[in-house]
């Protein structure tokens, strides 16, 4: 048994072994011919733009954040709160439900046009066309979430006097956090999917704009830079998620298991 | 309280201290299902005095938790009339009458002081205040110490005795207990029964507890109202003339059996 612990080297370790690994091939295949250093640019030559161009990258990458961050308000707050309310009354439920959902299967990139024309070309666009993007499926998740709530819980707060809003905010929510915060996650992916896509569709700063604009000068080096910034913008999201779930998740976890301590409580009743 | 309370009467016919005063006139309640109408209850009238401890009994099914919730303001009664405190329920009021359910009532998101604290917080009290009542009502349910804990840290009576604090927490003259103790083992279940009593001597409310355990009903009440099933009817009275405190002995008695065979008999009937 311990000779096989000890064979396998821990997950954390293999982890970073792959990223390496995957680093070190990205920096060899174009760097030995085999692959074009048109279509992969090395390694090394990618992260050298983020220096070199580091006042350019930052400023578009100010904007893009800007727009993120403003879009995920729309659509995980209003994602939350609409998703709440939805879910949590039955009649809404039966009448808006089913048209979040047919709405969430249409593809909305479709409509970016539309958008632009409405909205004009500038941060406004980008920001309503990914705040409804990440919006639809926030709001489902969390809906989906505030059904699953158990009945008694209801039942006891209406005993104890409990407004609707109330039990909105005391009831639901709490007990729907593990949802709202994975519906959150992928809602927030969404809107940074949404702007970024929306930068390189039509747009003259951000980002998605510098990958659009460096991809038709066919520069590939600086088009690879400001996908990595696109990546490390993601994950760094994940990440923030992970940590408030984390913080928020403890008591979440522990109700599910009912190992108490039992030598406490036999101690009284 | 004497050997034999008064027996009390659909009308009252002196002037008591109304305010824990509890009285159900010719209540009804039917309700629909998938092969029609079911009537659950039928023409129910009683009166309980303020301060006095009854029980229901009856077998499953003859609608007793659901006689409760009525009482409860959480179920409205298809026909007749509940008045609590000599004002009619339209809805909960947790300072007129506390409920304590059978399991799954606390949060678990909160701790017990948080639960206990619940109703409070629902009415916005004073954050001082609203610490005080909980550790009052904490420790008059003899679980000062568990303050912090969370629900599943908690054994199953601990879970209920932190139900019985927060349905105490705001004095409400009445006390309604559905099944609260069906849940718990044998011992565990005599032991919540002496603390209820125990708790009903300090503090003088009026209980009205539904089991299906004839032996406790008997134990802990001053009158045992009996249900029989399909319609829920009500079809005896029993008055518990047993002194107090009901010792292990007195529960072996001649009487105790009489009076078990009695209300047996009538449940069977």
């Amino acid at each position: 048994m311990s000779t096989a612990s000890h064979a396998l080297p821990s997950p954390r370790l293999v982890r970073t072994a792959i990223v390496l690994g995957v680093l070190l091939i990205w920096e060899i295949l174009p760097r030995a011919g085999i692959v074009p250093s048109l279509f992969l640019p090395p390694m090394t030559t990618t992260l050298q733009m983020l220096v070199v161009e580091a006042p350019i990258y930052a400023r578009h990458m100010l904007v893009t954040l800007q727009e993120v961050g403003i879009a995920m308000i729309f659509a995980c707050g209003g994602g939350v709160l609409c998703g709440l309310a939805i879910g949590g009354a039955a009649s809404a439920r039966q009448i808006m439900l089913p048209m979040f959902s047919g709405l969430f299967a249409v593809p909305l990139v479709v409509l970016y046009p539309l958008f632009t024309a409405w909205f004009g070309i500038g941060s406004e666009s980008k920001i309503i066309f990914a705040s409804v993007y990440g919006f639809l499926p926030t709001l489902l998740g969390t809906a989906a979430g505030v059904q699953t709530v158990d009945r008694q819980f209801l039942i006891v707060a209406r005993s104890l006097g409990a407004t609707r809003m109330q039990k909105l905010w005391h009831v639901y929510l709490p007990a729907t956090l593990p949802t709202v915060l994975a519906a959150f996650r992928l809602g927030g992916a969404l809107a940074i999917v949404g702007v970024v896509v929306a930068e390189m569709l039509t747009s003259t700063a951000g980002i998605g704009f510098l990958i659009s604009k460096y991809r038709t000068l066919l520069d590939s080096p600086r088009v690879y830079a400001a996908v990595v910034l696109v990546l490390v913008l993601a994950i760094a999201f994940d990440g923030l998620v992970q940590v408030l779930e984390r913080r928020l998740g403890i008591a979440q976890q522990q109700s599910g298991r009912s190992v108490g301590k039992r030598s406490v409580a036999s101690a009284v009743a | 309280m004497g050997l034999k309370a008064v027996v009390s009467s659909p009308s009252p016919a002196f002037s008591t201290d109304e305010s824990g005063a509890v009285e159900v006139t010719n209540v009804g309640h039917v309700y629909e299902t998938a092969s029609g109408t079911t009537e659950a209850l039928t023409d129910i009238s009683f009166r309980v005095e303020t301060g006095r401890f009854i029980s229901i009994v009856g077998p499953s099914g003859c609608g007793k938790s659901s006689l409760l919730m009525m009482i409860a303001g959480l179920v409205q009664p298809t026909r007749g009339t509940i008045t609590a405190g000599g004002r009619p329920l339209v809805q909960p009021d947790p300072t007129r009458i506390g409920v304590v359910f059978q399991d799954a009532s606390l949060y678990p998101w909160l701790t017990a002081r948080s639960n206990v604290e619940f109703p409070l917080s629902l009415r916005h009290v004073d954050h001082k205040i609203r610490r005080e009542r909980a550790e009052e009502a904490l420790d008059l349910v003899g679980l000062a110490g568990f303050a912090d804990k969370h629900p599943h840290e908690l054994s199953g009576g601990m879970k209920q005795r932190v139900a019985l604090a927060r349905g105490l927490v705001q004095d409400p003259p009445i006390l309604l207990m559905d099944e609260p103790f069906a849940a718990l083992d044998e011992q565990t279940r005599l032991t919540m029964g002496d603390e209820v009593l125990r708790i009903w001597e300090r503090t003088r409310k009026t209980i009205i507890f539904v089991t299906h355990g004839l032996s406790e009903a008997i134990h802990l009440s001053d009158e045992v109202l009996v249900l029989t099933s399909r319609p829920g009817k009500l079809v005896d009275r029993v008055s518990v003339d047993l002194p107090r405190p009901r010792s292990f002995e007195v529960m072996g008695g001649r009487r105790f059996e009489e009076l078990r065979e009695r209300i047996w008999q009538r449940i069977r009937s």
